[in-house]
C-alpha cells in the first residue's frame, strides 16, 4: 500500500496534468460542437460531411468517425480518440520513468531495500498508474457530460463510462508494453526503444486503414482493439472482446515486465551485449567539435538529431504516399466537390499535403522544442548548469547558446524534411513549388523557436515545473488555433498561437507578418529568460 | 617614489550573507584567504559551507555583503572570476551517457581548450579510465572525474566542496598529495569538509562555521585542542586498573569505569594517557573519532566557546 501511495505521489503531476488535459479537451470539443453544428438536421448533416472529409485527411492518426453529426460522435472522434494518443504518450513516459529514470536516481534501489519484492514493486506502479488513468478518464467523461449539458442535449450515462473504460484499458496496455520493452534494453535506450515500439504499433494499426496488406498484422496492435470500440455515439458500441484483449495485453506485458525485472540486474538490461575490455584510456576526446560553441551542443545530441531526421523523413515519405489516397477519398464526397473544384486545376495536392503533413510536422517540431527545453530544465537539477556556469561563461551566453543549438538542430531536421518531401512528392508525380516548399520547411524553425522561447522563460523561472507548463502552453496554443475561430476569440489572442501563425505556406506562401510575430514572441521569451536567469539562484 | 602594489587576497568576504529565512543560510561572513594557502572550511552538515562556496562562485546572489576573488566582485565580475577558479561542486553533476573523455573535452572546450598532457597525468594518477560512460562510473570514479575537471586548467584558486567524499583511502592520500603540489606551484585552495582529521591533514588554516556563522578561524594548534577521541580500554581480568592516573592524565575527560573497562575522551595528544597506562595490562584499546557534530556540541558549548575566543 505504501508503495502504491509513493508511486501516486511521484506521478501526481502527471495525473493532475493529464486529467486537466482530458477535461479541457473533451469539454471544449463538446461545447464547440454546439457552436458550429447549428440546430437543423441539414446543418448537422453538413457538419457531419465536413468531419468525414477531415477524417479522410487524418486517417493515419484517427479512426473514421461514427455519426460525427451528433455531439457524441463528434467528441468520440475529436475528443476521446485524440486522448487515446495522448494517454499512450503518458503511459510511455510514466513506464520508462519508473523502469529507468527512477532506477538511475536510486529510488528503485531504496524501495527494494525496504523489503518490497520486485514483483510487488512493479505491481504497485501498475496499480498506481491504473488509478491515475481512471481519474483522468473519469475527468474526460465528466467533461463530456458537462459539455452536453451546456447544449441541453441528452446522453446515455453507460456509454460515457464505456468510453472512459476503453481509454483506461488502452493506457494500461501501452504502459505494460513500455514497461516490458524498457526492461530489455540499456537504460539510455529504454525510452527511445519503448517509444519506437509503441509508434510502430500505432502506425501498424492506422496505416492498415489505407494499406490493405498491413491489415493481416494489425491484430498485433493494441490501438486496433481500442478502435474496435467506439461506444459514445449511437451506432457504436463497446466491443467487450476487444476490451478484454486490451486488459489481457496489459496483464501479460506487465507480468512479463515483472519477470524480466526480477531476472535482470538493477541498472542493467535483460539482454546484455558483451563488451570487450580494453586498456584504460586517460586522454580527453580528440573530436574537434567540443571546442566550438553551438557545434558542441549539436554534436552532443548527434544521435538524437539523426533519429529525429530519420523519423521526420520517414513520416514525410508516408504522408506523400497517402496524399493521392486522401485526395481520392475527398473527391468521392459529393458535398465537397463544389469546394474542391476550385482547387482541382490549381493546388489540391499541395493543399492536402500542406494540411496533413505540415500539421504533423508542426506537432513534431513543437515536440522537438519541448525535448530540448526538458533537457534545459534537467540540467538545472542534475548539476550540469552549475558546472557550465563554473566555466568563464555568462548566464546570458548559456541561454543564447541553448537557443542557437536548437536553431541548428531544427534547421538540420527541417532541411531533411524539406528535401525528403521534395523527392518523395516528385517520385509520386506531385509537383510542389520549390520556393514555397523551402519557405514552408524553414518556417518550422521560427515555429519551434516560439516554443523554445516560452520554454527558456519557464526554465529560467521554475525549472522543475517547466515541462508540464510548456506542455500546457503547447496544448493551449493548439486549442487556440482549433477553437479560436469557433469561439470567436479576439484576433490578437489567436495570433499568440504558433499553430495559427504558421499558416499555410505550401499553398499561400510565407506571411512575413506571421514570421515577424513568431520571431518577436521567441525573442521576448529569450530576453525575459536572460533577465530572469541573471537574477536567480542556481544549484540544487 | 615607487608605490608598491599589494596583491589582493585570493578570497575576501565582507559581511557576506544569504538569508533563506527561518534562520537558515549564511550570516555576515568576514573571511580572508591569502594566496598560496590551503584553507579548510569546516562545519557540520547544513552549517552553510556549500552556501558560501556557491556565493563565491556566483551561483547564488547574496542578500547582503560582498565577496571578492583576487579583487574581482563575485557577482559583477563572475565571468572573470571563473577564469581563475577550478571548481568541484558538492554533488557531482550527472552526465548520463557521455564518456569521461567527452565530459573533459566538453568542459575544457568551454574554457577554450584542454591541456591534454595535464589531463593525461591527472587521469593516470587517479587511475581513471576516461573511455567509460559517466553513468557506468562508481561514485568514487565520478568524484575522480570531478577532481580532474577542477584541476585540469591549472587554476589560480581551487574551490572544492567536500572533495574527498566517495574516494577510497589510497585515492584520498593521492588527492592530498595533489593539493600540496598545487599549493607549492603557487595556487590557493579553499576546501570544505566535515571531517576534522582531513582538514588537519592538509590545511594551513581552518575556518569553522556553525549555523551559518563563522565561529572562528583557527590555526593548526587550535585544531589539536578541538580534536577529540573516544577511547575504550579493556584490562586483563583481575589486574589493577590505574583509574586515578588515567583521570589525572592531561587531556582525559569524561572518564567512566565499569568492571575491567574504562571509557573516556582524549583531547589533544595521547602521550599522557599512554603514560598513565604504562604499568597496566591492557587487552584492548579502541580509539574512535566522533562526528564533527559531536565535537561541536561538546566543544562549542558556551564556556568552551569563550575559552577559544579569548
Amino acid at each position: 500500500m505504501t508503495a502504491v501511495l509513493l508511486a501516486l505521489r511521484l506521478g501526481r503531476w502527471g495525473i493532475v496534468g493529464f486529467s486537466l488535459a482530458g477535461f479541457v479537451f473533451n469539454f471544449v470539443n463538446a461545447v464547440a460542437f454546439f457552436q458550429i453544428a447549428g440546430h437543423t438536421p441539414q446543418e448537422r448533416a453538413a457538419l457531419g460531411a465536413t468531419m468525414s472529409a477531415l477524417a479522410a485527411q487524418l486517417v493515419v492518426l484517427l479512426p473514421p468517425p461514427i455519426r460525427p453529426d451528433t455531439v457524441a460522435g463528434y467528441v468520440q472522434f475529436r475528443g476521446f480518440n485524440s486522448l487515446a494518443i495522448l494517454f499512450a504518450v503518458w503511459a510511455l513516459a510514466s513506464a520508462t520513468g519508473f523502469a529507468r529514470a527512477d532506477e538511475e536516481k536510486g529510488l528503485v534501489e531504496s524501495e527494494l531495500a525496504t523489503g518490497t519484492s520486485r514483483v510487488a514493486l512493479v505491481g504497485s506502479r501498475v496499480l498506481a498508474f491504473a488509478i491515475g488513468l481512471a481519474v483522468a478518464a473519469a475527468m474526460a467523461g465528466m467533461a463530456f457530460v458537462l459539455g452536453v449539458a451546456s447544449g441541453n442535449e441528452s446522453f446515455e450515462r453507460g456509454r460515457v463510462v464505456e468510453a472512459a473504460a476503453n481509454l483506461v484499458a488502452l493506457g494500461l496496455a501501452c504502459y505494460g508494453i513500455s514497461l516490458l520493452v524498457s526492461q530489455l534494453t540499456a537504460a539510455r535506450f529504454a525510452t527511445a526503444a519503448a517509444g519506437a515500439v509503441l509508434l510502430a504499433l500505432f502506425f501498424l494499426n492506422s496505416l492498415s486503414r489505407v494499406f490493405s496488406w498491413l491489415s493481416t498484422w494489425r491484430w498485433l496492435s493494441p490501438f486496433r482493439y481500442y478502435d474496435l470500440s467506439q461506444p459514445l455515439p449511437q451506432g457504436g458500441q463497446l466491443d467487450v472482446r476487444a476490451f478484454l484483449v486490451l486488459l489481457g495485453i496489459a496483464l501479460v506485458a506487465s507480468s512479463a515486465a515483472a519477470f524480466a525485472f526480477w531476472r535482470r540486474d538493477l541498472g542493467g538490461a535483460l539482454v546484455r551485449v558483451p563488451m570487450r575490455a580494453g586498456p584504460p584510456r586517460y586522454e580527453p576526446s580528440t573530436s574537434p567539435w567540443w571546442r566550438y560553441p553551438v557545434l558542441r551542443g549539436v554534436y552532443e545530441r548527434r544521435l538524437g538529431v539523426l533519429a529525429w531526421s530519420a523519423g521526420v523523413a520517414a513520416l514525410a515519405v508516408l504522408f506523400v504516399s497517402l496524399t493521392r489516397t486522401i485526395v481520392n477519398v475527398l473527391l468521392n464526397i459529393p458535398a465537397l466537390l463544389p469546394y474542391l473544384s476550385i482547387f482541382v486545376h490549381q493546388q489540391l495536392y499541395p493543399a492536402v499535403l500542406g494540411y496533413t503533413w505540415l500539421n504533423v510536422a508542426q506537432l513534431l517540431f513543437a515536440g522537438l522544442a519541448i525535448t530540448h527545453v526538458a533537457r534545459w530544465s534537467a540540467e538545472d537539477s542534475d548539476g550540469r548548469l552549475e558546472m557550465a556556469l563554473s566555466a568563464p561563461y555568462s548566464r546570458a551566453a548559456v541561454v543564447v547558446e541553448r537557443m542557437a543549438v536548437l536553431v541548428a538542430v531544427a534547421l538540420v531536421v527541417a532541411a531533411v524534411s524539406g528535401l525528403t518531401l521534395y523527392y518523395a512528392s516528385h517520385a509520386n508525380g506531385i509537383d510542389l513549388s520549390v520556393p514555397r516548399l523551402t519557405a514552408a520547411s524553414l518556417m518550422l524553425v521560427p515555429f519551434a523557436l516560439v516554443f523554445a522561447g516560452a520554454g527558456a522563460l519557464l526554465a529560467s523561472w521554475n525549472p522543475r515545473a517547466t515541462v508540464g507548463l510548456l506542455g500546457a502552453f503547447a496544448f493551449a496554443s493548439y486549442l487556440d488555433t482549433e477553437l479560436g475561430p469557433v469561439f470567436k476569440l479576439p484576433l490578437w489572442l489567436q495570433d499568440l498561437s504558433a499553430f495559427k501563425l504558421f499558416g499555410t505556406p505550401l499553398v499561400t506562401g510565407v506571411e512575413w507578418r506571421s514570421v515577424t510575430l513568431m520571431l518577436l514572441l521567441a525573442a521576448a521569451g529569450v530576453g525575459s529568460s536572460i533577465l530572469l536567469m541573471q537574477r536567480r539562484d542556481v544549484g540544487r | 617614489m615607487l608605490a608598491l602594489r599589494v596583491a589582493p587576497p585570493a578570497i575576501r568576504t565582507d559581511r557576506l550573507s544569504k538569508d533563506y529565512g527561518v534562520g537558515r543560510g549564511l550570516f555576515e561572513l568576514d573571511l580572508q584567504v591569502t594566496g598560496q594557502e590551503v584553507f579548510g572550511y569546516l562545519g557540520p552538515n547544513g552549517s552553510g559551507k556549500t552556501t558560501t562556496i556557491r556565493l563565491l562562485m556566483g551561483m547564488i546572489r547574496p542578500t547582503g555583503g560582498t565577496a571578492h576573488v583576487f579583487g574581482l566582485d563575485c557577482v559583477r565580475d563572475s565571468v572573470q572570476v571563473k577564469r581563475k577558479v577550478g571548481y568541484l561542486p558538492g554533488d557531482v553533476p550527472q552526465y548520463g551517457s557521455l564518456t569521461g573523455d567527452e565530459v573533459i573535452a566538453y568542459l575544457g572546450g568551454m574554457r577554450g581548450g584542454v591541456d591534454r598532457r595535464r589531463v593525461h597525468r591527472l587521469a593516470e594518477r587517479f587511475d581513471l579510465d576516461l573511455s567509460r560512460r559517466f553513468r557506468e562510473y562508481s561514485s568514487g570514479n565520478k568524484q575522480k572525474l570531478a577532481i580532474v575537471v577542477a584541476f585540469m586548467h591549472r587554476p589560480d584558486l581551487l574551490i572544492l566542496d567536500e572533495p574527498t567524499s566517495g574516494l577510497d583511502p589510497l585515492n584520498q592520500q593521492e588527492f592530498y598529495a595533489l593539493l600540496r603540489e598545487t599549493r607549492d606551484d603557487g595556487a590557493t585552495v579553499f576546501l570544505s569538509s566535515h571531517i576534522l582529521s582531513e582538514v588537519e591533514h592538509v590545511c594551513d588554516r581552518v575556518g569553522i562555521i556553525r549555523d551559518g556563522r563563522l565561529v572562528r578561524v583557527a590555526e593548526l594548534d587550535d585544531l589539536r585542542h578541538i580534536r577529540v577521541h573516544r577511547v575504550e580500554i579493556e584490562f586483563a581480568p583481575g589486574t589493577p586498573i590505574p583509574e586515578r592516573e588515567i583521570r589525572a592524565a592531561e587531556g582525559v575527560e569524561e572518564m567512566k569505569a565499569e568492571g575491567d573497562r574504562i571509557t573516556c575522551t582524549v583531547r589533544g595528544s595521547f602521550d599522557p594517557l599512554l603514560h598513565a597506562l604504562r604499568d597496566a595490562t591492557v587487552t584492548d584499546l579502541v580509539s574512535t573519532e566522533p562526528s564533527l557534530e559531536d565535537v561541536f556540541l561538546s566543544y562549542f558549548s558556551e564556556p568552551r566557546r569563550r575559552l577559544l575566543t579569548s
